[in-house]
């Protein structure tokens, strides 16, 4: 009798899998930390977890493994400590790291069983997708938003990945929209916290990534309009710091440039015509009606301010934040960087100047304020998340794991927990990877380079023609296009100079497209950077010479079709877990059936100047 | 209203996550929420932590039994010291540490010696792992107070969870539909007494309020719903179900809590093929395989078994206080071999 006389009875065979089993988890929040306790309790040999995050108040509604003494403290090490009690047997190794440090090479994710991803966000999760593809480990790859979630399991060659379906993508609002014409309040959020904020305290406008305000003949007048207002802004910051500047900002966008709009007569024809606030009315009703100070107001985040208290809080926010970037600018030393200030969510000095902000701002337009509380949401991103569904979704994720181990991938599932009355989960079996997907459907190579030594122009002479019998029409791409046809320019640095170091993913696209026939697949490098010999001949070396085929003649639309049924009716905050669609057939073989998202894929921008919301302040959906 | 102005900006901060799926009125309700579960196991562990974490009042553990190594292997509330110690005591140290806010206490005598007075100073009773007529006596108990009831057990990689909640009035919160709701029955067990549209920006929000009628567990055994479905339906009921009551029979029969041989497991095949025909489903649902799989499990936990039915089960009650969402109704049956959970109506 002993801890693992019941797992051993339940599991029969498979236990002796687990017990040797070497797993990584990636991510030790929500889904992690009740990830581990499985894991531990269910006694897989060792256990390795990274993560790079720090513990938050708010995380520990759910994330069991962490009190409050622990607040501040690194997620990995301390889920490590607290789990290891649940069963002093198992090997558990954590790293307070990013999963994206060359340290976790390919060689480490193969070294390997399985790999757990209980991540909260997009980019990490392609990431280890791709990683796990090139080491050929299995990843279970899982998600929560709210009640909702769902589990699924990648093999290479065998199942789609991660970017087989594409994710949505994320929200993204006209330029004009946001500074001419809201007309609701997630509108005026944006212009608060993308425009305004970052206009007065952060870097200016013209070096702002969220906004392009690229000219072109329809909105000339507009971005016109829109520059002068700039230039008065920065007018104004010449005041900062003064008793005064709370004053000129308010006159400033919440008069002066609404006045301005309201002379495009054309554009109130059809539209409810905005209406200026005055700061000196607005003061008189604020010292008769609000008795409290503005940073009591500001602590009361559940009821809708009124108006009145919006502009308290506005004056109060502009000018404690002036005073803290002055600070900064005193405390910079010549010469360097000027400090800027940045929103963040949980920075209350920046959220209050935001809510107050937008709620002025909805009022001038007609559109119902908001409180604090929905707008800390809604400006930060926040995915509510729970300890019972990521409880959930950890459960399906080992019981997944059991059948890889088990080498039984054909009943493993692809699980989702989006309750009806007449189920708690519905499943699906594991679907082929998509033929056309770019991450999957790729040939892989590995190459070592001295990257001193091997320039762009060598290695398309002798590694894309010469060894691989590529034409002149290929592109080269990292996170930026190295090469193509008509843009030689890097041909003579070398990989250093161009930034492709160890670990560095290096992507071929051929362009050449042979009568009756297709280009190639890409080809993707996996860059492993060497010590410099001095031996000219060496500045390379392929892992292999692999096999790339060409693409597939079928049209992805022509089978889209087929697989389509109904929506999953998830709210997906931040576009990262879901795939988004689900097919029709329950517990179907493994059949060739692709869901497209054809409708999605409209949400792209389109020619038009957006404001991204970014997506590095998503929190939660692990 | 009045509920809403005793949560403070601290506890705010710290549901913060999960106040924004449920609101602050139905926190508020959890937090006033005194909860029992009876007995300790993997389940009870899992639900334990989930409703604690989530803030509710106060929770007392009742388990009149001493830990045994067995129990470390799924029951993460437990380490090795703890061996020969109460269970419910030990237990509840741990809990406790989870959520300072809720007040948790053990009890640690036996549950068989409650009486229903005992029962009505919880506003629920959560009863784990236990065989069929305690369960019964315990819900009888539960009734005779009007408070709610929930079952369950986490049995290797099976389990079930089974709710009477008696009579529960929720609402649903979403987007207005183009179809226009109709007062009235809405299944056998459910009507929809209100529908409140209010405008919400741009979009107009629908509040539809609902009311479930429950069964006893008794009852609930004897009912021959399934056998109104449709022959194509019938045959995609899991054999967890009838297995369950099969389990519950042989030890009835043999005081003996699993088959360990091949005449017991006969014998155990004959109870479920028998429950089959109580439930009124078609017996080719039971195969010998199965029936060996799930004797096999019978009496043991798993973690990861457990945390999903235990995540399902504390969802429910959180729902259930904050007087939202659909309820189970009112048995969710799980197959951890292929992850499936149906709910059925009994």
């Amino acid at each position: 009798m002993s801890r693992e006389t019941y797992v051993t009875e339940a599991l029969g065979d498979v236990y002796q899998r687990v017990k040797t089993a070497r797993v990584l988890m990636v991510g030790a929040g929500g889904i992690g930390c009740e990830l581990l306790k499985n894991l531990v309790l269910t006694g897989y040999g060792e256990v390795h977890l990274v993560d790079l995050d720090t513990i938050d108040l708010s995380n520990l509604n759910r994330q069991f493994l962490f009190g409050h003494e622990h607040i501040k403290k690194s997620k990995a090490l301390v889920a490590k400590d607290t789990a290891s009690k649940f069963n002093p047997h198992v090997k558990l190794v954590a790293h307070h790291a990013n999963i994206k440090d060359p340290q976790f090479s390919v060689a480490w994710f193969k070294s390997f069983d399985l790999v757990f991803n209980a991540l909260d966000n997009l980019d990490a999760r392609r990431y280890v997708n791709r990683m796990c593809l090139t080491a050929e480990v299995p990843l279970i790859e899982s998600g929560t938003t709210g009640f909702n979630g769902q589990v699924q399991v990648i093999v290479k060659g065998k199942t789609e990945c991660y970017d087989c379906n594409p994710k949505e993508v994320p929200k993204t609002f006209p330029v004009c929209t946001i500074r001419t014409t809201p007309s609701q309040p997630i509108h005026c959020i944006v212009w608060a916290k993308s425009y305004l904020f970052s206009n007065i305290f952060g870097i200016d406008e013209d070096e702002s990534p969220d906004l392009d305000n690229s000219v072109n003949a329809d909105n000339a007048s507009e971005i016109d309009n829109l520059k002068r207002e700039n230039t008065e802004l920065k007018h104004i910051k010449d005041a900062f710091g003064t008793s005064e500047f709370p004053r000129l900002v308010f006159e400033k966008v919440f008069k002066v440039d609404i006045d301005r709009l309201l002379s495009m007569e054309d554009a109130w024809k059809h539209r409810k015509a905005p209406v200026p606030i005055l700061h000196d009315e607005l003061q008189l009703v604020a010292d008769a009606e609000v008795k409290k100070s503005a940073a009591k107001v500001a602590s009361d985040d559940q009821p809708v301010w009124s108006l009145a208290e919006d502009f308290v809080v506005f004056k109060d926010s502009v000018e404690r934040l002036s005073a803290r970037l002055l600070e900064l600018l005193k405390n910079t030393p010549e010469g360097s960087a000027r400090p800027v200030l940045s929103f963040d969510k949980d920075d209350d000095e920046t959220l209050d100047f935001v809510v107050a902000a937008a709620n002025l701002r909805s009022q001038v337009f007609g559109i119902e304020r908001k409180s604090k509380f929905e707008i800390k949401q809604m400006a930060g991103n926040i995915i509510p998340a729970i300890a019972t569904t990521n409880a959930i979704i950890a459960g399906v994720c080992v019981l997944q794991s059991f059948k890889i181990l088990n080498n039984d991938l054909a009943h493993a599932k692809a699980v989702f927990l989006s309750r009806q009355p007449e189920r708690i989960f519905s499943t699906e079996s594991l679907q082929r990877p998509n033929p056309d997907c770019a991450v999957c459907s790729v040939a892989r190579c590995g190459i070592d380079v001295d990257v001193d030594r091997l320039t762009l122009g060598n290695f398309v002479e002798q590694v894309l023609r010469g060894e691989l019998g590529y034409s002149d029409e290929v592109s080269i791409v990292t996170n930026k296009l190295l090469y193509d046809l008509e843009f030689d320019d890097n041909s003579t640095k070398t990989f250093k100079e161009l930034d492709v170091g160890d670990g560095t993913f290096v992507t071929i696209i051929d362009e050449e497209e042979p009568e009756g026939s297709t280009p190639r697949v890409n080809l993707e490098f996996l860059v492993y950077a060497k010590e410099s010999t001095g031996d000219v001949d060496s500045s390379y070396k392929l892992t292999h010479i692999p096999e790339i085929p060409r693409k597939s003649m079928r049209k992805r639309t022509e089978v889209a079709q087929e697989g389509v049924v109904e929506a999953v009716p998830f709210s997906n905050g931040n576009g990262s877990v879901l795939a988004g669609q689900k097919r029709k057939a329950e517990d179907d073989e493994l059949v060739e059936v692709r869901s497209t998202d054809a409708k999605k894929s409209k949400v792209q921008i389109g020619d038009e100047d957006v404001i991204v919301l970014d997506d590095d302040e998503a929190i939660e959906i692990d | 209203m009045t509920e809403e102005k005793l949560i403070s900006a601290e506890e705010i901060a710290l549901y913060d996550r999960q106040i924004r799926l449920w609101g602050i009125a139905a926190q508020a309700r959890m937090r006033a929420a005194n909860v029992l579960l009876v007995n300790t196991g993997a389940l009870s562990n899992e639900v334990a932590k989930n409703i604690v974490l989530a803030g509710i009042g106060s929770l007392t553990v009742l388990d009149g039994q001493t830990v045994s190594p067995l129990d470390l292997g799924g029951q993460f509330l437990l380490e090795e010291s703890d061996i020969g110690s109460n269970k419910a005591e030990a237990s509840a140290a741990r809990l406790q540490k989870l959520n300072p806010r809720t007040v948790v206490s053990a009890d640690a005598s036996n549950f068989k010696e409650k009486t229903a007075e005992y029962y009505a100073n919880f506003d629920i009773t959560v009863a784990t792992e236990l065989e069929v007529d305690d369960l019964i006596s315990i819900n009888d108990m539960c009734r005779q107070n009007s408070k709610p009831f929930y079952a369950g057990a986490s049995i290797g990689l099976y389990g079930y969870i089974f709710a009477d909640l008696i009579k529960h009035t929720f609402s649903i919160e979403r987007e207005k539909s183009n179809i226009s709701v109709k007062l009235g029955p809405e299944s056998a067990s459910r009507s929809i007494i209100d529908v409140i549209v209010k405008k919400e920006g741009p979009k107009l929000k629908e509040i539809v309020t609902k009311q479930e009628t429950y069964k006893p567990l008794s009852a609930s055994l004897q009912s021959d719903n399934l056998s109104k479905l449709r022959p194509r339906s019938l045959m995609k009921i899991s054999p967890v179900l009838p297995a369950i009551k099969a389990m519950w029979n042989f030890h009835k029969d043999t005081g003996s809590q699993k088959p360990t041989n091949e005449t017991d497991l006969a014998d155990f095949h004959h109870l479920v093929v028998g429950a089959c025909r109580d439930f009124g489903l078609p017996v080719g649902i039971v195969s010998p395989g199965f029936t060996a799989s799930f004797a096999r499990n019978i009496g043991t936990e798993l973690s990861p078994i457990a945390a999903i039915l235990g995540g399902v089960l504390a969802q429910d009650i959180l729902n259930y206080l904050g007087q939202r969402e659909q309820p189970i109704q009112n048995w969710v049956i799980f197959d951890g071999d292929s992850s499936a959970a149906p709910i059925y109506s009994l």
